[in-house]
Parts: structure tokens; sequence; C-alpha cells
């Protein structure tokens, strides 16, 4: 494997991840692909549980017992990830890929200092700065991610901030040592509306002015609608349907993208329709059916849809899904009929 | 299925079995009509609470394990001495001293002879020694010669070897190991007898239930108590609540075994007392255990209760606040009813683990207590007061300190191993790494 | 910081005080006095013994002289044991060997019980994990009157005296016979704090800022010992307040059976012997002292957690 060699900033091959629980094992990701290019954003979208998070720590080499990865590659610029040895993987994480977590609160050590977190980053990836160049650094971060008088903040524990600048805090944290990828895993879910807003902008400023990819890991439409340029939307720890954001919106192919597309209320045309759910619950991971596992809540389901699982068929160069409706659309003649509005 | 067509179809990262494909039938695209989603997925069973929580204790090797040991234990203590025909204070004279291991009458007999030539040895090396000298030996050269040859007391074991003779399991008097031998039935004495010659396996079984006994009693006073001030703590709160929680810091400042050993010293006299005023049914249980016994309930009652004091306040406020006591309030239901139907049961988890947990605390306290010489008056016995005394005569008598010490430390294990498995069984906290849920 | 220590030190006087009361009152509140053990002494020796010591005035003017002596540092003479010495010498005495005992007993239990802890807890599922469990869930079972006496009964000599250890205390045998009471006693104390810190650090190991170190390239170590280890000993500290009063009180136990001559020996048998002033002196000494460790400990524990508030709440 050459490193640079193809476009790809990176190209995940069919990964598979389980849990081995005393209740038996959870197959977390069973067999995802996906790829992204350089300053692209991906969205990953699904109900809790979908397996999204685990995909990305998979990426970061973070899947601890009693999880362990099956099987498929991740490779980032053309070197496979999972074959990473522990040097490398440290490297790795935080400099060439960073992550920032869902709840900054609980993200950040409480007994050290803000700074003293940053600097401790810094430096593990920096040797032989000194610590007034570090100190530099980190403040030159925080004020990067929209954090005003710095020098207060760095001296600051994490109790003493609000969930959004502690969010920036985690940014700026993520960024400090310039990673070409930024996987962000549920940012904005336990800020306010107004301050999900405000790291929502920040992530695409920073994506603009770095050129770094994002992967987005979340259940907000919206946020995808408004950041993303390709969307990947998972259902208990497969990918049933991936393409461009235009793609997804406007020409679901799968009953599930379907169904979380209706489900958001729609304000401006019609105050007097009922609340559209997907009917059933979230699959239990660990008693998934036989066949497609949407089935069970699929309003288009078939009789094969109960007894095995769809293959995943190309729509179009960057359009695809898994689903068997697909399979028949074609097979009765190359028509593409939509799901059954 | 017309297989050009399958082969049109571009198919992504997964890749179906071409046969599966080729052998799809129309039919096989029926729309399957919507019952409910669980409908069509089978087998989704629904397990109550305590029923989860039973199977999780069970897969617990370590808990499952100690709760047999402690069964057998209490049938060990409470069904034992009915079989064994010694009482717990019969003095069966003639069985003094005997170890848990005996010689047979036979091999007896071998030994003494044996034992008896050594001394005759001895004897004669001496008689020799002064003969040579011509003249009384002093002490210290009769003393070296004495070192010199086989001491026939502490060699015994290397006679027993030197004649193949070997330790028979149990142990049994002369007098005892005779009337064996004449077809009488005697019962061993298991564990061997004291200076007394009482049956120490008995005393043993006896101890155990005391230790048992007093720890179970004094764990649930405590748990009374704590739980009932918890209660009306955590309920309460505001002032009320930070007024009783002041009192339980102060409390709990105080070191505890210095104030029980304090208040045992102090309340014995007036126990002493109480017991000799009448002839009541109180009067007799304080005569029957003992004041100093009585007065360790009491203390232990009146320092330990603080900290299930504090594990109940601590789940009586979690709970207080979360939205079921909201809603059963807006329904009108009274504090009383509240306290009966929402809270205790939800507190009842964490109150079965602290009792499992203040029980080997109280039989660690009583067996200190009786250790010490505070606990129980003889001729009641328990674990602890049996190790107290076995340490004078720790060097040839070994086996009376290590037995009892042993047990009780297995009675404390086997709480406590049952207690954190049923404190990990309410609460599995199942983390798994990088999942997020 | 400076406002929670002063807080905290009132609190610790306040209790001090409290137990002097109580103590007081208890032993005063004892039926006979501390004459009618021995030789039944006649009414008008008894009353003149009271007018002496001041024992015929009502307790609270007796607590009023008692906290007065105590200021001017006269905790009163022992009536039995050593007849008129005064309790203050006695403590003075023979308090630093039981500290010397406590102090190095607690040392050790801190030190390997730490170590231990950390060590399972980072090779979980390890035999080196089980084991240190086996051993530690076992020690926490056994009182330390047990332990003290199986290692009695294992190092005693034939001839009464030690073998590889000695097992009566003594002086001129230097730090030797220090080894089998530190031992026993720092056993317990060592097993609950390795059980402690294996808990609170595979706790910690699982929190979210953990994940976010390692997700930021911290290597192993550093995440360990720097960022978890200062949260995972937060616990330990905590119970260290507790450990300074069973140490102490453990200490009781295995000066007896090793014939420590020290104080927790001495206030054992001045129980046995029900001389007063020496039970009432001590116990006064000890709790305050006790009480001033766990104020120590608290500042402690402020000190590495900045988050606590004052009061201790639902910990």
């Amino acid at each position: 494997m050459n490193v640079g060699e193809g476009s790809k900033l990176i190209e995940v091959k069919d990964l598979r991840v389980s849990f081995f629980t005393p209740e038996g094992e959870i197959k977390a990701v069973d067999g995802i692909s996906y790829a992204l290019d350089h300053g692209e954003v991906m969205g990953i979208v699904g109900e809790s549980g979908a397996g999204k998070s685990v995909g990305a720590y998979a990426i970061m080499g973070l899947i601890g017992a009693p999880g362990r990865v099956l099987g498929g590659e991740i490779l980032f610029e053309g070197e496979d990830v999972l074959r990473f040895g522990k040097k490398r993987m440290r490297a790795f994480r935080g400099g060439e890929v960073s992550m920032i977590f869902q709840d900054p609160k609980t993200s950040l050590n409480p007994v050290f200092t803000v700074g003293n977190q940053l600097r401790a980053v810094y430096r593990a990836h920096n040797r032989g700065f000194s610590t007034a160049e570090a100190y530099r650094r980190v403040a030159g971060m925080l004020e990067l991610a929209g954090i005003s008088d710095a020098e207060k903040r760095m001296k600051q524990y994490p109790h003493e901030l609000s969930g959004g600048l502690l969010q920036r805090v985690m940014i700026a944290m993520a960024l400090i040592c310039s990673p070409k990828l930024l996987i962000a895993d549920e940012p904005t879910n336990s800020l306010d509306v107004t301050v999900q807003a405000q790291i929502l902008e920040l992530i695409e400023r920073l994506r603009r002015e770095t050129g770094m990819g994002v992967l987005f890991i979340t259940h907000d439409l919206g946020a995808v609608a408004k950041l993303c340029d390709t969307v990947s939307v998972m259902y208990a720890g497969a990918i049933v349907e991936q393409g461009t954001v235009d793609d997804i919106f406007y020409a679901p192919a799968h009953p599930y993208t379907l169904g979380l597309l209706r489900s958001v209320p729609d304000r401006e045309n019609n105050l007097t329709r009922r609340l559209a759910t997907i009917e059933g619950a979230p699959a239990d991971s660990l008693r998934l059916p036989a066949g497609c596992p949407f089935a069970p809540r699929c309003e288009s389901c078939m009789s094969i849809c109960l007894l095995r699982r769809p293959p995943f068929v190309e729509l179009s160069e960057k359009h695809g899904s898994a689903c068997w409706l697909c399979v028949r659309n074609r097979i009765a003649g190359g028509e593409e009929e939509t799901p059954h509005e | 299925m017309d297989g050009r067509n399958i082969k049109r179809i571009k198919f992504g990262s997964f890749q179906p079995d071409i046969g599966v494909l080729l052998e799809l039938k129309p039919e096989d695209f029926t729309p399957v009509k919507a019952e409910t989603p669980e409908e069509r997925v089978p087998g989704t069973e629904n397990g109550s609470y305590r029923h989860a929580v039973w199977m999780r204790f069970k897969k617990k090797k370590a808990a499952t394990a100690a709760f047999c040991v402690l069964v057998l234990i209490i049938i060990f203590a409470f069904a034992g001495p009915i079989f064994v025909s010694y009482g717990y204070d019969e003095f069966n004279s003639g069985a003094e001293n005997l170890f848990p291991w005996h010689y047979s009458l036979e091999d007896q007999a071998v030994l003494d002879k044996a034992m008896g030539s050594t001394e005759d040895r001895l004897s004669a090396a001496l008689n020799k020694a002064a003969a040579e000298k011509g003249s009384a030996l002093s002490s210290i050269e009769s003393a070296k010669i004495k070192a010199e040859s086989d001491n026939p007391f502490t060699d015994m074991s290397k006679i027993a070897r030197e004649n193949n003779i070997h330790k028979k399991p149990f142990g049994y008097s002369l007098g005892e190991l005779e009337r064996k031998a004449a077809g009488e039935k005697v019962f061993p004495h298991v564990f061997g007898t004291d200076k007394y010659g009482r049956d120490i396996m008995v005393r043993v079984m006896i101890g155990t239930r005391v230790s048992l006994l007093v720890g179970i009693f004094a764990a649930l006073l405590v748990l009374f108590i704590g739980t009932v001030y918890g209660l009306i703590s955590g309920f309460s709160g505001g002032g009320v609540d930070m007024v009783m929680m002041r009192f339980v810091e102060l409390i709990y400042a105080m070191p505890d075994m210095l104030v029980i050993l304090l208040l045992s010293t102090v309340l014995k006299p007036a126990l002493i007392n109480y017991q000799s005023s009448g002839e009541g049914v109180l009067q007799s249980l304080v005569g029957l255990l003992g004041p100093n016994l009585i007065a360790m309930f009491i203390a232990f009652a009146l320092m330990y209760w603080v900290t299930t004091a504090r594990i109940i306040r601590g789940q009586v406020l979690r709970l207080r606040s979360q939205e079921f006591i909201t809603a059963a309030k807006a329904l009108g239901a009274g504090p009383g009813r509240i306290v009966r139907k929402h809270l205790l049961p939800n507190c009842a988890g964490q109150i079965i683990v602290t009792a499992c947990l203040e029980i080997p605390s109280a039989i660690f306290l009583e067996s200190f207590l009786s250790f010490l010489g505070v606990g129980v008056a003889a001729p009641m016995t328990s674990l602890g007061s049996m190790t107290s005394d076995a340490l004078s005569g720790i060097e040839t008598y070994g086996y009376r300190l290590v037995i009892p010490a042993l047990l009780l430390s297995v009675i404390i294990l086997t709480f406590n191993l049952i207690g954190d498995g049923l404190r990990d069984a309410l609460d599995p906290g199942l983390k798994m790494k990088g999942e997020k849920l | 910081m400076a406002k929670y220590t002063l807080k905290r030190f009132a609190s610790a006087l306040v209790t001090i005080l409290f137990v002097i009361c109580v103590t007081f009152l208890l032993i005063n509140s004892i039926p006979g006095g501390p004459w009618t053990s021995d030789k039944n002494p006649s009414k008008a020796t008894v009353e003149a013994l009271n007018e002496k010591y001041g024992l015929n005035k009502p307790p609270i003017v007796q607590l009023g002289k008692y906290l007065e002596n105590l200021a001017k540092g006269d905790l009163g003479v022992s009536l039995k044991m050593q007849k008129n010495r005064p309790v203050a010498e006695i403590i003075l005495e023979k308090f630093p060997v039981s500290a010397g005992i406590g102090f190095f007993a607690l040392l050790w239990s801190l030190i390997a019980g730490i170590f231990l802890g950390s060590l399972a807890a980072l090779k979980r599922g390890t035999w080196a994990d089980s084991l240190i469990r086996v051993v530690c869930t076992v020690g926490v079972s056994m009182p330390s009157f047990v332990i003290a006496s199986l290692l009695l009964t294992a190092f005693t000599g034939k001839d009464g005296t030690g073998g590889v250890f000695p097992v009566i205390f003594d002086f001129s045998l230097g730090f030797k016979s220090y080894i089998l009471p530190c031992f026993a006693l720092g056993l317990y104390s060592m097993c609950y704090i390795a059980r402690q810190t294996r808990a609170s650090m595979l706790d910690e190991l699982s929190k979210d800022y953990i994940r976010t170190a390692r997700a930021m390239g911290l290597s192993s170590f550093t995440v360990v010992f720097s960022q978890a280890l200062k949260n995972a000993v937060i616990p330990v500290i905590t119970f260290m307040g507790t450990d300074i009063a069973l140490v102490f009180c453990g200490g009781f136990v295995v000066e007896t059976v090793f014939s420590v001559p020290g104080l927790g020996r001495y206030f054992v048998q001045s129980i046995q012997n029900r001389d007063y002033p020496v039970i009432l002196g001590t116990t006064v000494f000890l709790a305050a002292f006790i009480i001033l460790m766990n104020f120590l400990a608290d500042v402690l524990y402020k000190a590495v957690d900045p988050r606590i508030e004052l009061t201790k709440g639902d910990r």
C-alpha cells in the first residue's frame, strides 16, 4: 500500500464489528462501505443504536472489549488503519484524524484546566516545543474556535464553562494538530438550539479554511441538509441507502429513508396533518430477524424481505440502496419505481 | 427469473449469492399485509425486573457458590449439635486436650514402647556419663546430654515415622478408644477437645450460631433504624433533612470502635443491675446472652445505622425527583402511600444489598469484641471468643485457634460475596467501550 | 479553599467537643463509681475519695472542671493500673509506639493497595487480575485479629519466641519486630484500597474524557497515570479518614496479640480493669486524633477534586 495513492481521503470497505456480550453477539456494524474525498462532508444518519458511532470508533481504533473488529478494511489515504501498530495509531489519532463527541460536559477531564488538557494533546503530537510556544498555540486555537478572552478560559475548569463553550473547546482540541479528517459524533445533541446552529457554522467555517474532510454523525436531518455533501443512512448496523444530499432528499429509494424524511414535522405546509411516524420500535440488535432488518416495520414489506437480506443495488453513480424493492424494479424491466408514497 | 435482467443490476458492497437471485419467483415479491411489527418477528420475551435480577445473580458463580456454602454452614451450626452426642459445656473427663487426630490402640502400644526405649536410652546415657565422671552430673552437663539424645516428646513424630505409624483422623481419648474396641459406638471428637474436655466441634457449632444470630439481628436492627431515618430525611427534604444529616455527620465523625468499647463498658454495669432487678422475660434474655452482648447490640445500633441512613436517603433523593413521583402526587396520593407503594419497593434492592453487607460488619464487630474479652459471656461461646481463648496455647494447640478463625473468615467472606453479587445483579451497568446507545 | 478549610476545622472542633462531653457524661453515669469494684470500701472512705477527686459535685460542674483541666493539658490520673500517674504522661509515653506501627501499616497499605488495584484494572481479565481480586476479597473478610493470630501461630517457634519474624514486640530487635504487626494491621486496609482502586480505575477508564484523551492520541501511560489516576484516587482519599480510625482500633487487637506496649493495648486493659480516668483520657485523646485526621483527609480531598462543595451530601 503506497501512501497517497488514490484520491480518496478515507475508504471503508465491508467493515464488520461485533460486541460479544453475555447475552449474545451484537452485530453493531455488519458490512458497511463508504468513501470520502478530501474536503468532503458526509453525514451518517440513523436512529440510536444503528451503529453509526461504532463505525467511527473503528476508524479511530477505539473499539475495546467486548467489541472486536471482525473484518473489512479502512483505508486512510491508502493505508489500512486496522493494521496500524500502537505507535502509529497514537500518531494517527488526533494528528491525522480527530474526533469530537456528543456530550462535552463529560468529555473533558474535570480535574484539569482546559488549557492544561489542550496542551497535553499538543504535546503528545509535537515534541520539542517550549511551554510558552505550546501556550500560544493553545490560545490561538481557542480563538480560532470562536472563544473570546482565551487566556482567561485556559485557566478555568470544565465545570465552570457552558455547554456551547465546552464544545468549542473540544473542537479546538481536535483541530490543534491540524488533522485531515474530523469525525463529529452527534456534536450538537446536548446543546441548545441556538448554540447548535453556532457550532455547525463553526465546523463549516473551519472546514472551508482548512480543507479537511468531515464525517458528521447525527440524527438531525436539518443539519445534514445544511452541512453535508453526501449521506449514508444506517439501520441496525447496515447502510440501507447512500447518495448525495440531493439524491437522498429528493429521490429516496429506501422505505426507511422515506420514513425519516416524512417524520420531520413540516411546519410550512401541513399544520393539520398528523405527525408521521415509523411504526414499531428500533431493531433489537440481539435478536435481528432473518432477512432485511427493517422488514418488520416496512410498509412495503414483501415475502422475500422476511427471508433474505437485500443486496446493495447501485441506482446511479453515487446513489445506492439495499432494498428488495430496487431489485424488483430492475428485474421488472429497468423502470425505476419509487416505493409507494 | 430472467438471468439477463439480473445481470443488469449493479450491486454495491453487499454481493448477493447469484444463485439465490436466480431462484427468485414473482410470489416472493408479494407484499406482506401489515400486522404489528412484533408479530412479524417471533420470540421477543418479556421478563419482570425480579426475574432479570435473579437470572443475573445466578450467573455470578462466586456469589452462588458462596450462597451454597453459607447454607451448608447454617445447617452445620443449627442442625449439627443434634448429631453430636456431646454438649457444648459438657466436661468429658479423661478426654482433655485431645488433638483432632489420634493413634489407634495398637499403634499407641508400639509408640509407648519406642518412647519408653528412648527414655531408657536417655537414662542409660545419663548414668553412663555420670559413671564416667565419677560423681553426679551438673545441670549443665546433663542438659547437654539431653539435648544431644532424642527427646522422647518432641520426636514422637519421628518415632512414628520410623515405625510406619500414621495418624488417624478425629480425636479419641484412651478410654473412648477402649470403649470403641469393646464394640460401643463412640462419637469422635472431630476437632479435638479443650483443656476441660469439652468437645470443640460442638462448641464451634454453638459459636457459629451465636456469631450468625448476633450478626443478623444486629444488622436487621441497624437496617430498620437506618431505613426509617433515611426515608424520613430524604422524603422531607429541606430544613428537616439538613438537620437530620448534620446529626448523621456528627455520629459519622465519631470513631465507632472507641465509642462501642466505651458504651459497652458503660452499659454493662447498668445492665447487670437491670438483670438482677427482676424475673421478667427481658431480664432473662439479658442473662442468657450476657450483658456484654446486649451492650454491644445497643452500641452497634446506636453507631452503625448511619451508613444505611445515608444510602437510603441518597436513593430516596434520586427517586423523589423522578417523574413518576410527581405523577403520583398529581393523582392525589398522600405521603404515606407514596412511601409505601413507590419509594420502598424501589429502595428494596438497595436495602437488601446493604443488609447483606451489614451482616459481616456486625459479625466482625462481635468477634472483635469477643476477642477483646468484652463480648459474649462464658460458658456461652462465639467464634471470636474461641479464637481469643486459644491464643494462649498457640504453640501446642494451634488447631484450636485456626478452626474458629478460619470458619469466621469463611462466614464473612460468603456474606461479602453474596452482597457483592446482589449489588452487581441489581445494577449491571453494562458498559461496552465504544458503544453508544 | 481557605474558607472550606476553616469551616471543616470548626466542624472538627465541634465534633471533638461533642465527643468529650458525651464520653465524660457516659463515664460518669456508670452506677457505683470507680471505687466499688474491688475492695468494697466503707461509706466514709468513699465519701472522702469523692471529695478528693471532686466526684460529689453535679455532672455539669464536673464536666466544666474537666474541660478546664483539659485546656491545661491535665487529663487526670490513673486510679487503678498505675496509681496516681498522670494520664497525660501515660498517653505521651505509649502513643508514639502505636503511632509508629499505625503509620507504617497505613503507608504500606496505601502504596501496595493503589499499585495492586491499578494493576488489576489495567490487566483486567488476566490471571493477575483474578489473583489480586481473590486475595483482596479474602483479605477483606478476615478480621485483623484472625490474621494476627494466624501469623502468630505460623511464626511462633517451638520455644515460644519467633522463628523468622519476631512475634513478641521488642524495641531492641529494631525494625524486624515491626514487620508482623504492621503487616497484620495494614492487610485489611490494603485489600480494601486495592479493591476500591480497581473499581474506581475501571470506572474511570470507561469515562468519556478518557475516551477523549485516547482519541486525541495520548499514550496509554499518560492516560492511566496522568488523566485517570487523579480521579480514581479520590474515593481512596475519602476512605483514608475512616481508614485511620480502623487502623487505630485494629491496633488494639494487634497490640494485644503481639504484645506491643502501645496505647491500644493499654486502652483495652484499662477497660478490663475499669480504670475510668484512663478510659476517659484515652478515648478523648484518640477521638480527637482521629477526628483531626479526618479533617486533614477532607482538606486533601478538596485539593485533589475541585468540584466538591462544603456539605458531604450523598457521596
